[in-house]
């Protein structure tokens, strides 16, 4: 591949359970300032593609590269790069906001005085003011999510995975993760997210892939005007060719 | 540098706050301090009464007094109890992971999992370090409050036996936190626990296992002289072997199930 290197380059990665679910053979590129959506619909791969990409799972073939560096090899240098969430948020129960956030900053390779300014930072960029000093376990569903997304973006990853990150925020919080994410890619960073349906956040996206039964078969235009219809259009066609085969 | 110690300050402090903050630490340390007080309490008073049934119960014990009685009493119980209280401990520090789900947000950072499961470790260490002293302090209360400061000032010297059983009881138990991490939450640990509490007991109550590190510390509750210091010094061999198994485990951990 010519010009910089991507921030995420997956090839052939396949990697199968038990029953024949997994990822079988997606090939998946992350630019720098780019937004990627995957959209597929649930059980179709996403959360295992992702996983495979942040070393999570071990593939059964093909590779991973994070900035350019194969993630069977990658080190601390790689990792202070990355931020994401996968599955459950950097948010322990028994921490408040504040202390599960310089936790992750920390944990992230910030210094103490980084990690404090990036706190103050994150606080202010996701409205989490009001419950810097509140038990993670006495916060609603979606403010633990966006002590989670904070969390993730704290030290200012250039590569950034996040799994369904607007499940259970609220149209507030779904409009400034997408400003949030917005203003990294500006700076350079690369964006993959994932969505069971095409969310405010797929719909920022430059590049939107489908996922079924743990394969890419296709893209969807981002600037297209029923991306809904395409998207079905897309996984109902995907159906029928494997049922037939 | 992909070193398995980078950023093990980090770490540690992470750990350390998590386990200052939660609830369950501060719980077992209570309940564990109290239940051994209690039961120290209520057997030496019934033994003092010419209860015969508790009499038969202390063994070779009630044929001591003063302070020998007394800590003779607490290391038999913290070799039981201690056990339960550690392994539960690390069955949380660990399992917890898991059962919260919170171990994905522990891949892809600087900081590597064998790493953090070391800081667990020394967290841990550092904790049952302090119990051992707090049991300590809180048996020599009792002792003098039982007046043996002036029945038996030459026994007192007896009283160095509860940290040293309270810190071995502490190394026997670091497999349940390998036991958590192999079968993903609380309960492998606490049954891995229960396994090792069984196994040292009854082989201890049998007079047997003298150099098996994890029957040692309970052999030498029951009877010190049978068990010789080398037979100890073997004890450290547990938490090496268990502690580095796990450091393997968390290296080489995959969310795939």
């Amino acid at each position: 591949m010519s010009g910089p290197v991507a921030r995420i380059e997956a090839r052939a990665l396949a990697r199968e359970f038990r029953g024949g679910a997994g990822v079988h053979g997606i090939d998946l590129v992350v630019a720098p300032g780019e937004v990627h959506a995957i959209v597929g619909l649930n059980g179709a791969g996403k959360t295992t593609l992702m996983r495979l990409l942040l070393g999570m799972l071990r593939p059964d073939a093909g590779d991973v590269r994070v900035d350019g560096v194969d993630v069977r090899k990658a080190g601390p240098a790689t990792w202070r790069r990355v931020g994401h969430l996968v599955d459950t948020p950097l948010a322990y129960a028994e921490l408040d906001a504040r202390a599960n956030l310089l936790a992750a900053a920390r944990l992230h390779g910030l210094g103490r005085q980084e990690a404090t300014a990036a706190v103050a930072a994150v606080i202010a960029e996701f409205d989490l003011a009001r419950y810097t000093d509140v038990r993670t376990s006495r916060l609603s569903l979606g403010n633990r999510q966006r002590v989670g997304l904070a969390a993730a973006l704290a030290h200012d990853p250039q590569v950034i995975v996040l799994d369904e990150p607007t499940s259970a925020l609220d149209p507030a919080g779904v409009i400034l993760l997408r400003e949030s994410l917005l203003r990294r890619v500006e700076a350079g960073a690369g964006v993959l997210v994932s969505s069971h349906h095409l969310d405010e956040v797929a719909r920022i996206a430059d590049r939107i892939t489908v996922i079924n039964d743990g394969r890419a078969i296709g893209a969807l235009d981002p600037a297209g005007v029923d991306l809904e219809r395409a998207f079905f259009a897309a996984v109902h066609a995907d159906d029928r060719a494997r049922s037939a085969a | 540098m992909n070193g398995a110690f980078h950023g093990f300050g980090v770490a540690l402090a992470f750990e350390a706050r998590k386990a200052a903050a939660s609830r369950v630490m501060l719980s077992i340390t209570v309940l564990f301090l109290a239940g051994v007080t209690a039961i120290a309490v209520g057997m030496l008073l019934a033994a003092a009464s010419g209860q015969e049934q508790v009499l038969a119960k202390l063994g070779p014990l009630a044929e001591l007094d003063g302070w020998a009685r007394l800590v003779g009493v607490v290391v038999q119980v913290t070799a039981a109890g201690g056990l339960g209280a550690f392994g539960i401990a690390l069955s949380w520090m660990f399992g917890r992971e898991f059962a919260d789900g919170t171990v994905s947000a522990l891949f892809a950072l600087p900081v590597s999992r064998a790493t953090i499961a070391l800081a667990k470790l020394t967290v841990f260490g550092i904790w049952a370090a302090g119990v051992a002293v707090l049991l300590t302090a809180a048996i020599a209360v009792l002792g003098f409050a039982m007046g043996f400061g002036a029945t038996d000032a030459a026994g007192l010297g007896e009283i160095a036996r509860v940290p040293v059983l309270a810190a071995l009881t502490a190394l026997i138990a670091v497999p349940a936190a390998w036991a958590a991490t192999i079968g993903r939450g609380l309960l492998p640990g606490i049954g891995a626990t229960i396994v090792i509490m069984v196994v040292a007991q009854v082989l201890a109550v049998a007079d047997f296992g003298t150099w098996l590190p994890i029957v040692a510390p309970a052999l030498w509750a029951i009877s010190p002289g049978s068990v010789p210091t080398e037979a100890l010094l073997l004890v450290p061999t547990v938490p090496l072997v268990f502690g580095a198994l796990c450091a393997l485990s968390w290296r080489r951990l995959q969310l795939d199930r």
